[in-house]
């Protein structure tokens, strides 16, 4: 009986004039998106290679230990192709020298705005946007569209119970839908292949997974839509609900989500955290300048009365510890300042690991911005990419810098000049652009951050389970109504 | 008509009861049975409960208090055990549009638990009931109610369960139809199914009925046999009943 009824939504579905087009339509989008996005990730790994290439030869120009100069690339992920998620609003790259904050610079869309306005539709925007409407389409009629057809009579005439017609419908269209996807997607798979793009092991799990998590919140959709039909009376007023939810959850709720983080929790633009910084340290310096006056002029007063020779003497044997006195409190002074300054940024950057996490617990009301996260999760293109590249690049700045004052220690550095010693030769000083100044061979070299499969899935369990209950949750309700649902 | 009484009834109706949710009472305490070969008329106006009385026995309503049985077995108590044994056909056949006439009758005849017919086996019952050749593979959207309804008879004849149950199948046919439409269910009659079937047209069940009741505001006011009818003016009792019952309400 269910097969027979599951037969039937095929048929219906696949004899559906918008299925056509609409398979041709999502199907083009799908392999469009993912030759561009296969396009774009090439000329962004050409890119890539050839600032790695600049960068070397940057180092091996280097000069003085001190003044060390390299650049830390973000490589490109080929999930990119998939996801771009944030990977074109972020910098390439970032400098990474003694003087200079780690700061990535320079991002696609920041060289190209007029990008930044269209965005990028990949293969993830696609599903959120595109397929999510479809599945609406081929749902909003599929229970009240056959009570306004007044076959439900006539079907129901038959040995066929409430729930088996329910679960037929989302089967039914389920596999009309679904299955017809897995060609493009296949298809996709198939490029990525014969354009040799390196897809390892690790890769081929994230992309499946992917497709795994786009399935779930299609076919989170695809029950939403019988839901709102077995629970409206006519197919009208079911399109117009679904249109409308449509609308809230692939555009409002996630840009309502993040404005409403920002009004709870209120952050410090970064210019008023580095005004109040500048407050205090002319606070600091001000204080530092008023104590080192007074003890000045204790010092002149322990003087008084003294004669020009016996002061004179006085000072002799005093000021080295008062030079000391003296820099000590400056050093003082300059730690406090330091201190308060990390202290700030730090609770700058907490406040907004909290807004974005309450920003991001707000928009996860939408079953769009739930895929929308654990796609760009699944890519690694999102939003905490930029503080784990910027982290890393921290960690080789800290490294590269240690050694290079290592390397200043013990090969000395004066300056472009080199000079070793030799048992043989004895002291020999050597300099000039011509020769290779600087040893950079055992500079450490810059790791990318990498991940686990297991380390970027935990983070993605929560998004699923939020699609998997969503769609459960609604199919159970659908089953309830429609078992109070007027047939006749 | 002695040994006919012997046989267990196929559809029966024991004291039912219908009153929906805004107090209007349908249906009230109304009793009957039909036995295999036979036909049952519910003959009455707009508004009688004869549909009710069919939602009922297709569990899609529940009777406020009695039960319906198909062979034995309570609609609202067992009714997808029930419904095997009934096939259906309503005032208004609908089908699905976009689906051609052969593909409705082999989804719904499937559905009615009959999977062996072929194509052929279809296109033979879709030109007993008079179904031209050229619409078989022709989508239903431009079917006229009177091609639908043999689509509907079609079904119901190749579902082939001991009940059929008719919501006023012959309104809206034109005379010609309507006569062809009474034969094929004298020739389901012969083959010993039991059928119930809802009418206001006077003529045609007295013409082909076994038994004709007389609904009237949810009640069977008059239950007679065709032995019994013999003789008797069929439209003249109609009105005495009618008029019998404005005098209660008068
Ligand atoms: N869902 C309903 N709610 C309330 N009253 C109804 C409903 N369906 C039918 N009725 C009423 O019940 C009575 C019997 O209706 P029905 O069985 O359709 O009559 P018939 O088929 O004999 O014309 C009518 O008065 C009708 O108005
Ligand atoms: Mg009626």
């Amino acid at each position: 009986m269910f097969s027979i009824l599951i037969k039937k939504e095929l048929i219906a579905i696949l004899q559906n004039p918008k299925f056509i087009t609409t398979f041709a339509v999502s199907s083009f989008l799908i392999i469009l998106s993912v030759l561009i996005g296969i396009n774009e990730y090439k000329n962004n790994l050409a890119q890539y290679d050839t600032g790695i290439s600049l960068a070397k030869s940057k180092i091996e120009e280097s000069r003085s230990w001190h003044s060390i100069n390299a650049i830390a690339y973000r490589k490109p992920d080929p999930m990119q192709i998939f996801v771009s998620g944030v990977n074109n609003d972020i910098g390439r790259f970032s400098n990474v020298s003694r003087q200079g904050e780690v700061k990535l610079q320079n991002s696609s869309y920041s060289d190209d705005p007029v990008f930044a306005i269209f965005r990028n539709i990949d293969f993830a925007f696609i599903m959120t946007i595109v397929l999510s409407l479809f599945a609406i389409m081929f749902t909003y009629n599929a229970v009240n569209g056959e009570k306004e057809d007044g076959t439900l009579r006539l079907l129901f005439s038959n040995s066929i119970s409430r729930a088996e017609f329910i679960a037929s419908k989302v089967v039914g269209a389920w596999l009309g839908l679904v299955v017809p996807l897995l060609i493009p997607i296949s298809i996709s798979f198939l490029l990525i292949i014969s354009f040799d793009i390196n897809f390892r092991f690790f890769d081929w799990s994230r992309v499946l997974t992917l497709a795994f998590v786009s399935i779930t919140y299609f076919t989170f959709f695809i029950i939403f839509g019988i839901l709102v039909s077995s629970i409206t009376k006519s197919s009208s007023t079911s399109f117009l609900l679904l249109l409308t939810f449509w609308i809230i959850t692939v555009f409002i709720i996630p840009r309502v989500g993040v404005i409403a983080a920002g009004q709870i929790i209120r952050i410090p633009s970064h210019a008023e955290i580095e005004s109040q910084l500048d407050a205090f340290s002319k606070d600091s310096w001000k204080n530092y300048t008023t104590q080192l006056s007074k003890t000045w002029n204790e010092r002149r007063l322990q003087m008084e009365g003294m004669s020009e020779s016996e002061k004179a003497m006085y000072e002799d044997d005093n000021s080295w510890g008062w030079m000391q006195t003296d820099d000590k409190l400056r050093k003082i002074n300059e730690e406090n300042i330091t201190d308060y300054s990390r202290k700030l940024f730090e609770g700058y950057k907490n406040n907004r690991i909290e807004l974005r996490k309450l920003a991001l617990t707000l928009s996860r009301f939408s079953p769009a911005s739930a895929y929308q996260l654990a796609a760009m999760n699944m890519a690694s293109t999102d939003i905490a990419l930029k503080v784990r590249y910027e982290d890393a690049i921290q960690l080789y700045k800290e490294k590269i810098l240690s050694h290079a004052s290592q390397k200043a220690e013990t090969d000395g550095d004066s300056f472009g000049l080199r000079i070793s010693m030799d048992s043989e030769k004895g002291i020999s000083v050597e300099g000039g652009r011509d020769q290779n100044m600087l040893d950079t061979s055992e500079l450490p070299q810059f790791a990318e951050p990498s991940y686990t499969f297991a380390q970027i899935f935990e983070p993605t369990i929560i998004d699923i389970s939020i699609l998997f209950i969503l769609s459960i949750a609604c199919f159970g309700l659908s089953v309830y109504r429609f078992s109070k649902f007027d047939l006749r | 008509m002695e040994t006919m009484n012997k046989t267990a009834p196929i559809l029966e109706a024991v004291n039912l009861s219908k009153k929906y949710e805004d107090g209007m009472l349908a249906l009230n305490n109304v009793s009957f049975e039909v036995k295999p070969g036979e036909i049952f008329s519910m003959l009455g106006g707009n508004g009688a409960g004869k549909t009710t009385t069919i939602n009922i026995f297709l569990n899609l309503l529940e009777p406020t208090s009695g039960e319906a049985k198909i062979n034995g077995i309570v609609t609202h108590e067992s009714p997808l055990e029930a419904k095997k044994n009934v096939a259906f056909l309503s005032e208004n056949v609908m089908l699905y549009p976009e689906f051609t006439a052969l593909q409705n009758i082999d989804f719904f005849v499937k559905l009615g638990g009959k999977l062996n017919y072929t194509k052929s086996d279809y296109q033979k019952v879709l030109k007993r009931v008079g179904l031209q050749t050229e619409a078989h593979e022709k989508k239903l959207k431009g079917f006229s109610k009177g091609m639908r309804q043999k689509c509907g008879i079609a079904i119901a004849i190749l579902k082939d369960a001991p009940a059929i149950l008719l919501d006023e199948p012959t309104s809206g046919l034109d005379p010609k139809a309507g006569h062809e439409f009474v034969k094929l269910l004298a020739d389901l009659r012969d083959e010993g199914k039991a059928i119930l079937m809802s009418t206001h047209d006077i003529f045609r069940a007295k013409e082909i009925s076994d038994y004709v009741g007389i609904m009237n505001k949810g009640s069977l006011v008059m239950k007679k046999s065709r032995a019994e009818l013999q003789g008797e003016n069929l439209e003249q009792l109609y009105v005495q009943f009618m008029a019998g019952y404005m005098d209660t309400v008068a």
